[in-house]
């Protein structure tokens, strides 16, 4: 299927998870709808790779899960950000800053 | 870690993951039918979107990494397998079990008498010092010998050391409210604890001020070992008050738990301080001044400095020592020779982290065959598991070209293959590890017992697990290369091919492992021969006197308080009353117990027209009627008697009996009756003792020893103690009531220090060679067990190869032994490619053993005939049968297995 939308850069996706939810915790459907209305506009998610990405962030720590009862009244697992989860979605967001800083720096020079 | 976790509780994760997967799919479906599309398309393009099975396997990834992953399933499935085959897994466990706990065990020894170092501070800085060169002067004791002013003056060579200690070992009795007991104890140097960095468990160790003086330090430090079993580890013990060869000690303290003295075959109970020599070695002349050699010095280097270099710097130091010790009183007047001897002496300085032990001198070589020994084993049941393994992959050729041709790399299969042996090697290691401890046991058991009960363990250490560890990876590795990298090698479309049974080749590489373990099994049958025909040569020899029916015991009255010139008549009473015991039919007393491998010896002067000094000559003092008790017979002039005996109290031998080595190798061509000897080799020694009788040569330290001796009358001047020899009627040991009884009549305090036949005394001489025969045996029986299973299994792959080959054969006319010859032949070859591995092999390791053998030498040609005859006809039994049912092939039917 042939899409305008440009893929997810590699490595933002555990970004984009931190950050969906330092809002509020969310089921792994929950966190695909989201991601579903950011990338309806700018970018593609696979829905294949939200699993293993959401189990890889709870094994290093940054997410934890429970069993909880969602808005359909079905049992959930619902993801939500540790301490650690949150330290580490600042330093994300700060990397991405100066990297994104860095390359616009660099495109205005090759512009002028 | 986490991740381990992970593989244990991997149902419950995947349960989860299912849940969650569900509610995805579930919820997905249901948005996507209520915008309008029909079930079963939502439910179709869901599944394509997720992806579900890749989803599954990249979550099981993060859970587990896959190559761990794939090793966990890798052993599971081994596991399954060897659970579906008992009899493989039985016999391939059993082997590696027996090399590996055979091993651990030898090597539990090895550790404990030669490679452990000592319990103490910093052990690698400890150096022993000893002397090279002429001595000069008395001494006693086993090895290393040095003076106590001599410890006292390196003490000053701070240069070179921290500190400087001597010790000796030595037997006390100790009374402790019961009876007076023998035990065992160490005279040490106030500088003892201090320099080894060993501290109190209770109150205080020895210090320098116990062992300032001669006197001054009544005290002693009990063993932790000793004081829990000896006191149940009261904490009162200490300001308690001991009796030691009946004079009165204070126990000061109790020494820190792992400590036992710095001798791994001498555990002491107790420590005293050299200050007490006089009360701990009774009749002892001036130690402490005068340049007796009996203690070991031992010395803990300066942190920069190499034992090279502190020996190095020490010489000029010793040189003048070495003639500053000539004016000390009590230094022999020697001849000019000896005194250029003496003066080239030089000081040697080894590194001695182990400590000081006459045990390891004696036992290492042994324990060194031995671990050699076992690592062959060790080989050889590898060898064995990498045989049988192959036949397996034989047997499952279909099953891994099938996995080859699904997709599988060869290197995932040898991987495979790799786990089985791993998994197997692991268990069998665990079995081993388990029977190991049984196994150390009965090793310790051979040993003399003092040595089982104190100094030696029969427990599994961390180190020793960690070796067992070690052994079964590596025999994992070992018997699974060959092989796992067959299975890498062979080809797919050949092994497809090759009908089932009889599929993937392999005899070559299995040929090469049988042939190998011919000649290992051959190095040890051979070994095992050689040490069996060491001790039954020993046993046959004997040592020259009766040993059937006679009973000794031994008393040591000056450790007991007597002076010497008592203890002499307490000697000549229990002598004269156990000869008129009526159940003694003859009997003799000797102040040294023969065969412990200790004498009594000194150098001879013989003045016959001119005047000779003989070697070091073994001397014991015996009674009337000793040599006819023993069974030895007087060759010439007299036995000692009445006209011998001297009243208790005067000193100085008159008459001596000399034994025909003394004779062969000092008076050849002369009549010895009647020449006149001395005793000891200086000038001014006067030969005014007289031979008064020639009896034959019989062993004295051992049944090895062929030595010149001389004997004097035992009963003439003072003694310190004597071991009674007696022959009685019926059996030795219904003696030992009534002869316990004596002793005590005569003195309730005194203690008999062992009741011993004189046959287990010859037996416990022999402790070393048992021990090598026994082993060497069991080890030889097993290699060739081993490699017997061993030919059988590939003789019968063959035979089951060739059968249609055979069955051709049959048809067209051959007769049955033609088969049988047919198939031997193959046998045969690798049986002489065998021997002719090993025989070159036995040739350059022969020098290894010649020093424990006797009667034979490492490349007897009969022995080694007959240990090659032996496996010969073994290994043709073992390739005989496979051979023998190929001759009973049926034609037709080897023909229908098409």
């Amino acid at each position: 299927m042939p899409s305008s939308r440009f893929p997810i850069p590699q490595g933002t996706l555990d970004m984009l998870i931190l950050q969906i939810l330092s809002l509020q915790p969310a089921h792994g459907y929950g966190i695909a709808q989201r991601l579903e209305q950011i990338s309806r506009s700018v970018v593609q998610v696979n829905e294949g790779s939200l699993y293993p990405a959401l189990h890889r962030l709870q094994q290093k720590g940054w997410l934890r899960a429970e069993w909880k009862q969602s808005e359909t009244g079905r049992e959930a697992k619902f993801y939500s950000l540790t301490p650690a989860g949150r330290r580490q979605l600042a330093v994300e967001k700060d990397s991405w800053a100066r990297l994104s800083r860095a390359v616009n720096l660099i495109f205005e020079e090759g512009s002028r | 870690m986490i991740r381990l976790f992970n593989w244990f509780r991997r149902g419950s994760l995947e349960r989860g993951l299912d849940r969650e997967l569900q509610y995805h799919f579930d919820r997905r479906v249901a948005d996507l039918t209520a915008a309008g599309i029909p079930e079963p398309e939502a439910r179709r393009r869901v599944a394509a979107e997720l992806g579900l099975a890749h989803v599954r396997e990249e979550i099981r990834d993060v859970w587990l990494t896959r190559w761990f992953r794939d090793f966990l399933y890798d052993l599971r499935f081994s596991a399954r397998s060897f659970l579906r085959s008992p009899g493989f897994t039985a016999a391939t466990l059993l082997s590696l079990a027996l090399g590996i706990g055979a091993t651990t065990a030898i090597y539990s020894l090895v550790d404990q008498v030669i490679l452990h170092a000592l319990p103490i501070h910093d052990p690698a800085r400890l150096v022993l010092v000893d002397w090279h060169g002429d001595q000069i002067g008395g001494g006693f004791g086993s090895w290393n010998l040095m003076s106590y002013p001599f410890c006292r003056d390196l003490q000053k060579q701070t240069r070179f050391f921290e500190g400087v200690l001597c010790r000796a070992e030595i037997d006390v009795n100790l009374a402790a409210g019961g009876d007076p007991k023998p035990v065992a104890a160490e005279i040490v140097s106030g500088s003892y604890f201090s320099v080894l960095g060993i501290g109190p468990a209770l109150g205080r160790i020895i210090e320098e001020p116990d062992d300032a003086a001669p006197g001054a330090g009544p005290v002693i430090v009990l063993s932790n070992d000793f004081w829990q079993a000896e006191f149940g580890g009261a904490a009162d013990i200490i300001g308690r008050k001991l009796l030691i060869n009946q004079h009165p000690m204070t126990i000061v303290g109790v020494a820190a738990a792992p400590f036992h003295g710095v001798d791994v075959g001498a555990v002491p109970a107790l420590w005293i301080p050299a200050s007490m020599y006089a009360e701990a070695i009774p009749g002892a002349e001036d130690l402490l001044h005068r340049p007796t050699f009996w203690m070991q010095v031992l010395a803990r280097l300066r942190p920069d400095l190499t034992p090279a270099q502190a020996q190095a710097g020490l010489q000029p130091w010793f040189k003048a020592w070495l003639q500053d010790n000539m004016l000390r009183p009590g230094f022999p007047i020697i001849s000019a020779d000896r005194r250029r001897d003496y003066l080239a002496s030089t000081l040697e300085v080894t590194s001695a982290p182990q400590g000081h032990s006459p045990l390891r001198r004696s036992l290492s070589q042994p324990l060194w065959l031995l671990f050699a020994a076992t690592g062959v084993l060790l080989g050889l049941a590898c060898l064995n598991v990498a045989g049988l393994f192959l036949a397996r992959g034989s047997a499952r050729g279909r099953e891994i070209g099938t996995r080859l041709a699904l997709g599988a790399s060869r290197g995932r299969i040898g991987r495979q293959l790799l786990a089985d042996s791993l998994l197997l090697a692991v268990a069998g290691g665990v079995l081993g590890a388990a029977v190991a401890p049984l196994a150390i046991r009965g090793l310790i058991a051979f040993l003399p017992h003092e040595l089982a009960a104190n100094a030696l363990r029969g427990t599994l250490s961390l180190r020793l697990l960690a070796f067992a560890f070690f052994a079964s990876v590596a025999a994992g590795l070992l018997s699974g290369v060959a092989p796992a990298l067959h299975a890498g090698g062979d080809s797919l479309v050949s092994s497809l091919r090759e009908r089932a049974g009889t599929g993937f080749g392999g005899v070559r590489l299995r040929k090469c492992i049988v042939t190998l373990q011919v000649a290992f099994s051959l190095i040890l049958v051979i070994a095992a021969v050689l040490f069996v025909r060491t001790l039954a040569g020993l046993e046959a020899k004997g040592p020259g006197f009766e040993t059937s029916d006679i009973l000794s015991f031994a008393i040591a009255p000056v450790q007991s308080g007597y002076s010497r010139a008592d203890a002499a008549r307490l000697v000549r009473r229990l002598h004269e009353e156990v000869h008129a015991l009526p159940i003694t039919r003859n009997s003799g007393a000797a102040r040294w117990t023969f065969l412990t491998g200790g004498s009594w010896n000194n150098a001879m002067t013989i003045q016959t027209d001119h005047r000779i000094v003989t070697d070091n000559v073994n001397l014991n003092a015996v009674s009337p009627g000793f040599f006819s008790t023993l069974g030895i017979r007087i060759l010439a002039g007299r036995d000692f008697d009445a006209r011998d005996s001297r009243p208790a109290g005067e000193a100085g031998h008159r008459s001596a009996i000399v034994n025909e080595a003394f004779v062969k190798r000092y008076l050849t061509g002369r009549d010895p009756v009647g020449v006149h000897i001395g005793l000891g080799s200086g000038p001014d020694v006067k030969p005014d003792i007289t031979i008064v009788g020639i009896c034959t040569s019989f062993n004295y330290r051992g049944l090895r020893d062929d030595s010149a001796q001389a004997f004097f009358p035992i009963f003439e001047g003072e003694d310190a103690g004597a071991t009674f020899y007696i022959k009685v009627r019926g059996a030795p040991e219904q003696a030992i009531p009534s002869i316990r009884r004596l002793v005590r009549q005569a003195d309730p305090r005194l203690p008999t220090l062992w009741f011993r036949t004189l046959n287990n005394q010859v037996k416990r001489s022999l402790t070393t060679e048992r021990l090598l025969a026994a082993l060497s045996g069991s080890f030889g029986a097993l290699a060739l067990l081993l490699s017997l299973i061993g030919l059988y299994g590939v003789m019968s792959f063959v035979v089951t190869r060739r059968t249609r080959e055979i069955g051709i054969r049959l048809a067209l006319g051959a007769t049955g032994a033609s088969a049988i010859l047919l198939v031997l032949r193959e046998a045969v070859i690798m049986i002489a490619v065998g021997t002719a591995i090993a025989l070159p092999c036995v040739a350059a390791l022969g020098k290894f053993v010649q020093s424990q053998l006797f009667g034979v030498t490492a490349t007897d040609p009969a022995t080694i005939a007959a240990a090659a005859l032996v496996l010969a006809a073994g290994a043709l039994v073992a390739a005989f049968i496979p051979a023998w049912r190929a001759s009973k092939v049926n034609p037709t039917d080897a023909l229908r297995l098409e």
